[in-house]
């Protein structure tokens, strides 16, 4: 068969206002969903057994369910729930936010495991406040910590990002979509998207071998 | 929240989810071998000592790593006929796509696994005059299994809900009965609730046996 990558071209603006949405929502999402993962990750470790009870099966569930079907219902459900219209942009950062905050608390716990013990009786020793402790002790060193996890988890979600397209979003899987279905040369635009897709997030996946090495040495250990 | 809460419509249906049910799992099943015993392969093509047996090995991981799992389904059920010319059956085209995809992630799970292989070991084959693939297969692969298993077991879960993703291209699994299912009663609450639970009745078991694995070794480490 013949295959034309120059027809690609004209369509660059296009692709790229795709790539720039789904860079948009993946950013986004990341941000609020890893604050909400943290306080999330907190929760979990409260002495409280119905808190620690309840978080765990909101991280479990929705670590345990395909994102597709969670975008779904987020899409369908909550407007039929709470009886309020949803564009689905807005459903869509909800459902990519409910998801980072659950892969995220996992990342979080693991690095709050991660600081010593001594690190929390010296805070005893100088009686300072929880909210003390937690914002200038435990935050800045579990953050630190968790960049290079973090890192992955947006990368997935980036990727994972993809399917909002299912429900109608304009992102570049969208847009790559519908242009090969309207020209009718899905080879050359879906392996254009995947290459897109690749160029954004190979560097970012070095990126987290690059901060590992260099980031952590100096600051964390 | 004043909604009617109303599953009963879903008894009629329950052959149907149970189809959907059975196409799911046997996706998640076939992807998953193919992708322990590809994984392993690729790994070892991936550490080879000939950059020319490494490089395409490493950009195949890279690149089925870095592209969205929902793409490189939709690139399959697409292109792949097109470019060979010849009908596959869904399933398998799915099995294909979803297994490829795990094989990436396997093999860098392998990985890990076969570095920490003991260089001991490995002298000691030499040591008993060892074939390379008896080497392989019997002191290096047990041990690499054994390192690796939690993360195998975690990305073959993912593997699991990643074959949702197939009912985007009308494979008729679990995930594309639950939504005709949905539109046919206009009842996505309760579909999606079911489907949702189903997807994560399947995963919870495996996760907590994870779990029950990691803290083994652990345990195993510390002593």
């Amino acid at each position: 068969m013949q295959l034309d990558f120059s027809a690609v071209f004209p369509y660059w603006l296009v692709l790229l206002k795709g790539l720039a949405l789904t860079i948009a929502f993946t950013g986004s999402c990341a941000v609020i969903g890893s604050l909400a993962g943290f306080v999330l990750s907190l929760l979990r470790m409260s002495p409280s057994r119905w808190m620690k009870a309840a978080t765990t099966l909101y991280v479990e569930f929705f670590r345990g369910t395909p994102l597709l079907i969670q975008l779904f219902w987020v899409f369908f459900c909550f407007p039929v729930v709470f009886h309020l219209p949803l564009p689905p942009y807005v459903s869509v950062v909800i459902s990519l936010t409910l998801y980072m905050a659950a892969i995220t608390s996992e990342t979080f716990r693991g690095t709050l495991k991660s600081i010593s013990a001594e690190q929390h009786d010296a805070c005893i020793a100088l009686s300072l406040s929880p909210q003390a402790k937690i914002l200038y002790v435990i935050f800045p060193q579990a953050l630190l910590r968790a960049i290079p996890p973090l890192l992955s988890n947006v990368v997935s979600l980036f990727k994972e990002s993809a399917l909002i397209s299912s429900v109608g979003v304009a992102d570049l899987m969208f847009v790559g979509q519908n242009i090969s279905n309207s020209t009718a040369k899905p080879v050359e635009f879906l392996t254009t998207v995947a290459i897109i897709y690749f160029l954004v997030a190979f560097p970012l996946t070095r990126l987290v071998g690059v901060v590992e090495m260099r980031l952590l040495r100096r600051y964390a250990y | 929240m004043n909604y009617q809460f109303d599953f009963r419509f879903l008894e009629g249906s329950f052959g149907a989810l149970l189809d959907g049910l059975r196409v799911t799992i046997e996706l998640a099943v076939a992807s998953n071998l193919m992708g322990l015993v590809l994984g392993f392969a690729l790994c070892l093509l991936a550490m080879s000592r000939w950059t020319i047996v490494r490089w395409p090995a490493q950009l195949f991981i890279e690149f089925f790593r870095c592209t969205p799992a929902l793409l490189q389904i939709v690139w399959f059920f697409y292109c792949v006929p097109m470019m060979v010319d010849v009908f596959i059956d869904p399933i398998l085209m799915g099995v294909l796509a979803l297994g490829l995809n795990l094989t990436a992630f396997n093999a860098e799970a392998y990985r890990a696994g076969v570095q920490a292989v003991p260089k001991e070991h490995l002298d000691a084959c030499v040591a008993l005059g060892l074939k390379p693939w008896q080497r392989t297969m019997y002191v290096v692969l047990p041990q690499a299994l054994r390192t690796a298993m939690p993360v195998l077991m975690t990305n073959g879960i993912g593997s699991l809900q990643q074959s949702a993703l197939v009912a985007i291209v009308a494979v008729a699994d679990l995930m594309y009965v639950g939504k005709s299912l949905a539109t046919e009663a206009y009842r996505p609450l309760e579909t999606y609730t079911v489907v949702a639970l189903i997807y994560f009745a399947l995963s919870l078991p495996i996760a907590k046996l994870v779990h029950v694995i990691e803290r083994r070794q652990d345990l195993a480490v510390k002593r």
